[in-house]
């Protein structure tokens, strides 16, 4: 047997092995044997298993894995992560401050803002994890109890940014800074800015700088009354135009349409985008979504040539509301729909 | 002529034309203001700077302090209206000391008062003691004096401080224990609301391990009032004005409510978080009969409750080898459902001494609670609430087999059937069904058994899966077919990712929607290799 390697990438690509096999113990085996090898607990979490996360996410969108395999491999990673922790624990908290780590409401992927929490907890924090999809009143609820330094809230769906701004204002009300992370708050991390957090981190390591430093109390966001208003009015009619766009999108198929839930799944996520990019006003919100619908492969679900009549029946149905229609009908998302513009 | 106005006048003009300005009249109310004018001398002598230099540079007023008083002049050029002689220049002087000074004072407590509402506002926000504690701290620091400390005493045998040094970004808090507090008799006397702030408290506070360096200069001392916790506020350093000490005393009747207000909580927070805690779903077990595994998933109806009507468990393995298990729905909502739910899963567990069999301890299990009903019946204090009676369940438990399959035993009372996810894809739905449970006397028990072959699972859930109102209109039912369809889609998958799974489906149909209580158990046979 040859000595065991350090490299993160042979690692990655030897974990990714494991996950694709659904083999749990092979995966542990891998992670226990590089920690054991002298890698270290943050680039095992960070690099191996996050790492091969994302791979497993692009293999999810390329088509080539199911849903199911994506959650079995998030399950192994859920068991790792437990297994490397039992390992090599992290020392007692070392009174940087105390963290409360959560999941926005709706988001259901707690991998992530677990790794953050183990992270964090080896740079000394005395660190609580929520847990996936936590509502803001069990955020104020736990602000009240616990009186937390600082609150960390992770997402990957933009689409879930109104729950961001729930738990930005829960926070404020407790004079709580909050920080945010993950693909949820834009690639530059502007929608964070714009739901008015504290501060925001790309990734788990970036987040530990972020709170070593102290956090500039930022300003309020630019949420305002129409995005409050032409969003919940998007919530209220989401049903409706769901309904409604699918009739339209697969007109003459001889099925009924809204018994196709891949189809109506994905108008509903159109909306809910479309709802987040009014929230923020930011037409490159629903832009990206756009292309990204572009380019997954999902069986029965919305094609790229549906996506612009779909988008152009939105801005003549939701003509009465100036913000969303102007957002529809804007350059970013027409060049999105015709497959130009900067992916 | 202007001798008989009270208005103070004075007329300056050039000596020549283009030559300097003298003073050509005052009356005598000017010369009370401006003492240094002498009529016929040049103004500039007279020391006046304010004066000379509005002269100088034309300018329409002044208003500048003078000999201690403040002067405002208004000045109107004689030769504008052309009848007079050339640049004479005409002032109206006012003493508007007193005026000035109100409106400073305003200024003034319209800062305090607005220094109040901004800390009631920032102190009330926080329902932690400890947060609240340091935000007293850091809020006063800088403002009411340049180091502000608080302590706090709330019946216990330490006495907590936070201390805030003006200029740096994080409070230091700590404690103070009984034995530390000894050499400061007459503070622990002011702390406790027992004795009057003395001087001496102000002696003995200096020796106490709360500061960085020792406090010099001026020491204030307020209490804190409260009705839970009592303390003081300290303010260290220079006062910012005379107001500092009745501004102090304000802060600290807010600072004292604010502080009562989050110890109330504490105490209610603990009492629920107990109670709450005896009613969450037990973790499952990893000792299961014949490495039966499982997974389970819940979201109750009202999410910052935590717990439900729903209710599953998972018991450790028994001395016979058999994994007992159990999920169930009490009727209603919230925390009168889970009281229910607590109820059952007790009588269960005291029940189970003496009996196995599923369906045996289900009969016993409706008697119960029939017979601690009639316990309930009104007129029995606290009947008010209406509490719920009913529950419906399946209950069994699992015994292993020779190949690594596992043989359940099953029984249930008005609940929906179980399904059957077999390794090769099929859903079946186990044929069993029984009435509510908590009901009727001579209620009828279902009973089954149901044999799952390495890799298959036996998914158990709530109502709450089956009715979840949503999908495109809003007002569909999930239904069973779409949740056999979520099954079959989950073969291989191991049981904890069915129930996620299931869940994540279930939040996508809900859209965001209100929903009632939902819980999924799953067990599943192990296959040769653990995933």
């Amino acid at each position: 047997m040859t000595a065991p390697t350090t490299s993160t990438t042979t690692l990655r690509a030897e974990y990714l092995d494991r996950l694709a096999a659904s083999d749990e113990e092979g995966a542990i085996a891998v992670a226990l044997t590089a920690l054991d090898a002298g890698l270290d607990v943050e680039d095992v979490l960070l690099d191996v298993v996050a790492g091969a996360q994302r791979e497993v996410g692009e293999r999810w969108a390329a088509g080539t894995w199911t849903v199911v395999q994506e959650h079995i491999a998030t399950h192994i990673s859920e068991r790792v992560v437990s297994a490397v922790t039992r390992h090599r624990p992290a020392d007692p908290p070392t009174g940087v401050g105390r963290i409360a780590v959560a999941c926005l409401d709706g988001e259901w992927h707690a991998l992530p803002a677990r790794l953050l929490a183990e992270v964090l907890a080896r740079h000394g924090w005395e660190v609580t994890f929520l847990g996936s999809s936590v509502p803001a009143a069990q955020l104020a609820v736990h602000l009240h109890e616990t009186g937390p330094d600082v609150v960390a809230v992770s997402s990957s769906l933009p689409s879930r940014l109104p729950a961001a701004r729930r738990m930005v204002e829960a926070c404020r009300a407790s004079g709580v800074p909050i920080v945010a992370g993950g693909a949820a708050f834009g690639p530059a991390g502007e929608w964070a800015t714009a739901v008015g957090a504290d501060g925001w981190a790309p990734d788990a390591r970036a987040a530990a700088a972020l709170l070593a430093g102290t956090l500039p109390r930022r300003d309020d966001g630019r949420v305002d009354d129409a995005s409050r208003e032409e969003e919940s009015l998007l919530r209220t009619r989401r049903p409706e135009l769901v309904a409604w766009l699918a009739a339209r999108v697969r007109a003459g198929y001889g099925t009924d349409p809204l018994s196709d839930d891949q189809l109506t799944d994905d108008l509903g996520h159109l909306v809910d985008f479309l709802a987040a990019a009014v929230y923020v006003d930011d037409p490159g919100l629903l832009a990206r979504f756009v292309r990204w619908v572009g380019t997954v492969a999902v069986p029965g679900g919305l094609t790229r040539e549906e996506l612009r009549p779909a988008v152009d029946d939105l801005a003549a149905r939701l003509a009465d509301s100036p913000r969303t229609a102007t957002l529809l009908r804007s350059e970013p998302v027409q060049e999105a729909c015709s497959g130009t513009g900067v992916a | 002529m202007l001798a008989g106005l009270t208005e103070a006048v004075l007329v300056t003009g050039p000596v020549h034309p283009g030559g300097e300005e003298i003073v050509h009249a005052a009356n005598p109310a000017a010369a009370r203001l401006l003492p240094g004018l002498v009529v016929g001398t040049v103004v500039a002598d007279a020391g006046y700077d304010a004066l000379t230099d509005a002269l100088v540079r034309a300018r329409p007023g002044f208003e500048a302090e003078i000999d201690g008083r403040v002067l405002a002049a208004r000045a109107v050029r004689l030769d504008e209206d052309g009848a007079v002689v050339d640049a004479l220049t005409c002032w109206y002087l006012r003493d508007v000391t007193e005026e000035r000074r109100g409106s400073a004072s305003l200024v003034r407590a319209q800062a305090r008062a607005q220094f109040l509402a901004e800390a009631g506002r920032a102190l009330h926000g926080v329902l932690h003691l400890d947060r609240t504690l340091r935000t007293a701290v850091s809020l006063a620091a800088g403002v009411l004096a340049p180091t502000v400390l608080v302590m706090l005493a709330d019946g216990s045998d330490t006495v907590r401080w936070a201390r805030a040094d003006g200029g740096e970004s994080r409070p230091h808090t700590g404690e103070l224990t009984r034995t530390a507090l000894r050499s400061a008799p007459r503070l622990h006397e002011a702390l406790v609301g027992r004795a009057p702030v003395d001087p001496w408290v102000t002696v003995e506070l200096a020796e106490l391990p709360v500061w960085n360096e020792r406090p010099a200069g001026e020491v204030v001392v307020v209490p804190v009032p409260g009705a839970l916790v009592q303390g003081v506020l300290v303010l260290v350093g220079p006062a910012a004005d005379a107001d500092a000490l009745p501004l102090g005393e304000e802060y600290a009747v807010r600072v004292g409510t604010a502080l009562s207000a989050a110890a109330l909580y504490r105490e209610q927070a603990h009492l629920g978080h107990v109670l709450q805690a005896s009613l969450e779903p037990p973790p499952l077990p990893s000792d299961t009969a014949g490495g039966l595994l499982v997974g389970s998933a819940y979201r109750p109806a009202r999410e910052s409750l935590r717990v439900g009507g729903d209710f599953y468990e998972v018991l450790p393995r028994t001395d016979a080898g058999r994994t007992p298990f159990l999920l169930g729905d009490v009727c209603g909502k919230g925390i009168e459902a889970a009281v229910l739910s607590g109820r059952v899963r007790q009588s269960l567990h005291a029940l189970r001494l003496v009996e196995q069999d599923p369906a045996t301890l289900l009969r016993l299990l409706n008697v119960a609670l029939l017979d601690a009903a009639d316990l309930d019946a009104p007129g029995t204090p606290g009947a008010a609430v209406a509490m719920p009676r009913f529950a419906t369940m399946v209950l069994g438990d699992a015994a292993g087999l020779p190949d690594g399959g596992s043989r359940l035993r099953l029984a249930t009372g008005g609940h929906p059937p179980p399904y059957v996810l077999r390794a090769d894809g099929r859903v079946e739905e186990v044929d069993v069904a029984g009435s509510l449970v908590g009901a009727l006397r001579d209620a009828e028990v279902g009973a089954a058994e149901v044999v799952l072959a390495p890799g298959d699972t036996c998914l158990l859930y709530s109502d709450g899966v089956t009715e979840a109102r949503g999908g495109p209109t809003g007002r569909d039912f999930y239904g069973e077919e779409r949740l056999e369809a979520a099954l079959a889609g989950c073969v291989g998958a191991p049981p904890q990712v069915i129930c996620e799974r299931v869940l994540q489906l279930l939040g996508g149909w809900l859209g965001g929607r209100d929903h009632d209580d939902v819980a999924l158990l799953a067990l599943q046979a192990p296959t040769g290799r653990r995933a």
